[in-house]
């Protein structure tokens, strides 16, 4: 998995997805699938980025490559950071995921600011604070 | 005697539960990871998540590598 810069993605998401790709091919990895995950707001800011464009691959790369990728993934500022970890076999739906990836109709919605707010999920609860009601002051003074 | 000074041999390797028929998340599943954090963030005991040792073992690299791509946080 690898953290990349959103004003990397902002200016062209394929530009983006390249870089990744040229950094694996440069190392002598085959690419076995590569596709962007998700955007998300991130736990604890990284690099002085509270959002990250999260991109997942799977790749076969022998040990003489991997310390050099690694190398220069950490040298590299619009990779703001990556895991890499072994893996038996692809998964049966990352294969579809990636070729979906590689239509036309597929559009990449440009990554929101910094600073905006996590889009609620539909699964998630709604928040304690929007499920209190607040009594309205003027109904309490007539009351009275 | 408490077992306490009673280790597991360098190098065994834990077998697991065979009762245990609980799937162990990676660290791609966030919201299902996020159930077995404290409050302030760090990780549920044995006790609290059900888990046998091996699975334990297993959610709490998914946890730690969820928190190193920050899908998690650190600290609550």
């Amino acid at each position: 998995m690898f953290l990349l810069d959103n004003q990397v993605v902002r200016e062209d998401w394929k530009s983006a997805k390249n870089l990744v790709q040229e950094a694996l091919n440069k190392h002598g990895a085959k690419v076995r699938t590569l596709r962007r995950w998700d955007e998300r707001k991130l736990a604890y800011p990284i690099a002085n980025r509270k959002r990250a464009t999260f991109f997942l691959g799977y790749f076969d790369i022998g040990v003489d490559g991997l310390p050099a990728l690694r190398r220069d993934l950490e040298l590299s500022e619009k990779v703001i950071r990556y895991l890499i970890q072994s893996c038996d076999a692809v998964p049966e739906t990352e294969n579809e995921l990636a070729a979906a990836e590689q239509s036309a109709d597929f559009v990449v919605p440009a990554p929101p600011a910094d600073d905006a707010p996590e889009p609620r999920r539909e699964d998630e609860r709604p928040s304690l604070e929007d499920s209190i009601e607040v009594p309205d002051l003027n109904d309490l003074e007539d009351m009275r | 005697m408490s077992s306490f000074t009673e280790r597991r041999p360098k190098g065994t390797i834990l077998v697991k539960d065979k009762n245990c028929k609980q799937t162990v998340p990676n660290y791609k599943d966030v919201e299902f990871l996020r159930k077995f954090l404290s409050a302030h963030g760090q990780i549920v005991s044995r006790k609290r998540s059900g888990y046998c040792a091996q699975c334990q073992k297993q959610l709490k690299a998914a946890i730690k590598q969820a928190r190193h791509v920050g899908l998690l946080p650190f600290v609550g």
